[in-house]
């Protein structure tokens, strides 16, 4: 059974006279008990005094020594020192029977150094740093893997010139699209919408110009001559990318509406009302000799007046 | 049996010092007492918790690939044994989800419990907002139908016109040109595992700053009445906050039930009949990009972009701009008059959307 321990405020007693006040007291973080007291002297020295030093605890701490003794004991150094609410040791709380207050504990000899504290701060953050940095590039690589692929300039089949009876009247003309993503390749379906334009529209459209496409690099790698009837328009609004339709409007009568942000384009694809930045995107269209009327499956970014080429 | 009971939990209490947890935990002292306004927070650490659940039994079937992610999710829907339920459960909890999150941040704002030495709770609060946004917005693309597809096309096309970073946060998120099987892997990676341990982490760090800070208490009421009143977080406020848990329970359940979750076609660039409508709380929004105003690039740019992001900055900022100590309404009109603003213009833009004829 521990002995009453001695409270912080206590009255110190020496064998001889009055010594003092327990200041603070101090713990051993290892043994989980306390080992020595802070007196303060009545000339406000703080010594520190082992426990076996104490004879009695009741209304006050009686000691073993000497008043003169006492002023023997080394003087607390406070930097030393961490307290309990700095520093967590386990099962120390259940233990100590001290009145609120500072309960010191001593800091590791070997830490009182700063310096060298410093030295190995520093030294730790280098090691993780030359773990981590190599390894940015890599993750980075591993990342954007999939991000940035060829355009893919192949000729996809979308109806045949003769099922344009009708000029201005398009059509939304479904594709089977396969596409390889990583591993994994898929078909799914694709629409673009087509018609066979009167001169008018035509003109409204192509303006007297044939109508180049360029890649990344600035060459040409199709040309719609202005003269060739067979428009098709990618089915990819661009205002944001929905599915737009050919359809009658309250205002307009037909037009091609986008469901989402209600803008709507007239047959030369130009923009009547509505939030789109630019006209639909002609894309490059040929006519086979067999009759069937070919696209590329071209996709710009929705949102720009400039058309910026994605697949 | 009872003093075999307190044995065993002796030993356990003895090694992990489960009483002084627990009562450091419950005996949080409420000035002015327990109120069921204070149960917005708990419900949404419920609901939470729910999503975790849900979310890791769909996981037991739901396949996050390209090709057999719709598939998957009709599996669940059709074939598995309440599995329509959990699915729509975990569907309907994110949008109460939202709504719990709005009342919350209006709460603490109308009531100043963002002030000192509430900032920081606040800040941490902001960012759980907008990842409980994100969740909501990789969930969508999970189930790989119409629905999903065009949401995630449009919503990524507008990311993609961020200035100068819009570009690669477009193909990072969509590995890719389009939306497509790398898509559907990232926001599945985002949605199961970065986002809920990000919400994690910050909900811990947001309740601990809370504990740090204390709760605010009412508005009114001098020290001494609110001391003289204060109760513990448990036994009363548990209990309210469980009442309204309940509540939240039910509303779900009945949601889920009434309107279980149906998949559209599977997804396509190929739309079809199907008008592109993002989810309810993004509703306002997409109307508003519909506006002349913000027509054109820069228009879109302003509407999609700039005023979301200075929203989100104006939030961010609120106990740094709001600085003034007091926090009865009242005496905050600029305040309290913007928040009543937004909320304004956000359920009439959304009123908006629901008159708007396509034509």
């Amino acid at each position: 059974m521990l002995m009453m321990q001695p409270k912080i405020k206590m009255k110190v007693f020496g064998c001889d006279r009055d010594v003092g006040e327990v200041a603070n007291v101090i713990a051993d973080p290892v043994a989980k008990t306390l080992s020595h007291i802070v007196v303060r002297t009545e000339d406000r020295g703080q010594r520190v005094v082992p426990l076996d030093q104490i004879a009695e605890v009741s209304e006050g701490v009686r000691l073993r020594c000497s008043a003169v003794e006492v002023s023997g004991y080394p003087l607390l150094c406070r930097d030393d020192y961490t307290t309990v609410h700095q520093q967590e040791v386990a099962g120390l709380e259940a233990r100590l029977d001290v009145e609120p207050g500072e309960t010191l504990i001593p800091i590791p000899e070997g830490d009182r150094d700063i310096p060298r504290r410093g030295f190995f701060t520093k030294f730790t953050v280098v090691i993780n740093a030359v773990l981590a940095l190599p390894l940015v590039y890599p993750v980075l690589k591993f990342l954007i893997h999939p991000m940035y692929g060829a355009y893919d300039n192949t000729w996809v089949k979308l109806a045949r010139a003769d099922q344009f009876s009708d000029v201005d009247a398009p059509k939304s003309y479904r594709f089977k699209k396969t596409l390889k993503e990583g591993y994994l390749e898929r078909t799914f379906d694709k629409s673009h919408w087509a018609m066979k334009a009167s001169p008018e529209t035509l003109e409204a459209i192509y303006q007297g110009k044939d109508r180049e496409f360029r890649d990344k690099n600035g060459d040409v790698y199709w040309v719609n001559r202005k003269d060739v009837p067979y428009i098709v328009y990618s089915g990819k609004c661009p205002h944001l990318g929905c599915g737009y339709k050919w359809r009658s409007t309250k205002k307009y009568d037909m037009a091609f509406l986008c469901p989402c942000h209600l803008t709507i384009y007239n047959i030369a694809g130009s923009v009547l009302t509505g939030p789109a930045p630019r006209a639909l995107d002609v894309l490059p269209t040929r006519v086979t000799p067999g009759g069937d009327i070919e696209t590329i499956d071209v996709e710009y970014k929705a949102g720009l007046v400039k058309r910026v080429r994605v697949i | 049996m009872r003093r075999i009971t307190k044995q065993i939990f002796d030993w356990f209490d003895e090694r992990a010092g489960l009483r002084e947890l627990s009562d450091k935990m419950l005996n949080e002292p409420m000035p002015g007492g327990a109120r069921y306004a204070y149960v917005f927070g708990s419900i949404l650490v419920y609901i939470f918790i729910m999503q975790l659940v849900t979310g890791i039994l769909l996981m037991f079937y739901y396949a996050p690939t390209a090709d057999h992610a719709y598939e998957s999710t009709q599996y669940i829907i059709h074939n598995v044994e309440y599995g329509w339920f959990i699915l729509s459960f975990h569907f309907w909890s994110s949008s109460v989800m939202v709504v719990m999150v709005v009342i919350h941040m209006s709460q603490v704002f109308l009531w100043g419990a963002y002030k000192k030495p509430g900032e920081l709770v606040w800040v941490v609060g902001t960012v759980l907002f907008v990842l409980v946004v994100a969740m909501g917005f990789t969930g969508y693309l999970l189930p790989w139908d119409q629905r999903s597809f065009w949401a995630t096309t449009v919503g990524i096309e507008i990311a993609d016109k961020v200035p100068l970073v819009g570009d690669f946060i477009g193909q990072f998120l969509r590995g890719g040109p389009t939306t497509g099987a790398h898509t559907i892997n990232r926001f599945f990676v985002l949605h199961v595992m970065i986002l809920p341990l990000a919400i994690m982490g910050l909900a811990t760090l947001h309740i601990y700053l809370f504990r740090k800070a204390g709760p605010a208490g009412p508005y009114k009421g001098t020290h001494r009445e609110l001391t003289k009143t204060s109760e513990y977080f448990f036994p009363r406020q548990v209990y309210k906050d469980s009442v309204a848990i309940g509540l939240v329970f039910l509303i779900t359940c009945a949601l889920a039930f009434y309107e279980p979750v149906e998949l559209l076609q599977e997804a396509t660039p190929e739309p079809g009949d199907y008008n592109p409508v993002p989810e309810w709380y993004f509703l306002f929004l997409f109307q508003m990009l519909r506006y002349e105003m913000f027509s054109g690039e820069w228009g879109q740019i302003i509407g999609s972009i700039v005023i979301p992001l200075a929203f989100m900055i104006w939030l961010v900022a609120i106990p740094f701009i709001f600085r003034n100590p007091e926090r009865r309404l009242w005496k905050r009109k600029i305040g309290i008059a913007t928040w009543a603003l937004i909320l304004f213009a956000v359920a009439w833009l959304t009123y908006d959307f629901s008159i708007t004829e396509v034509h």
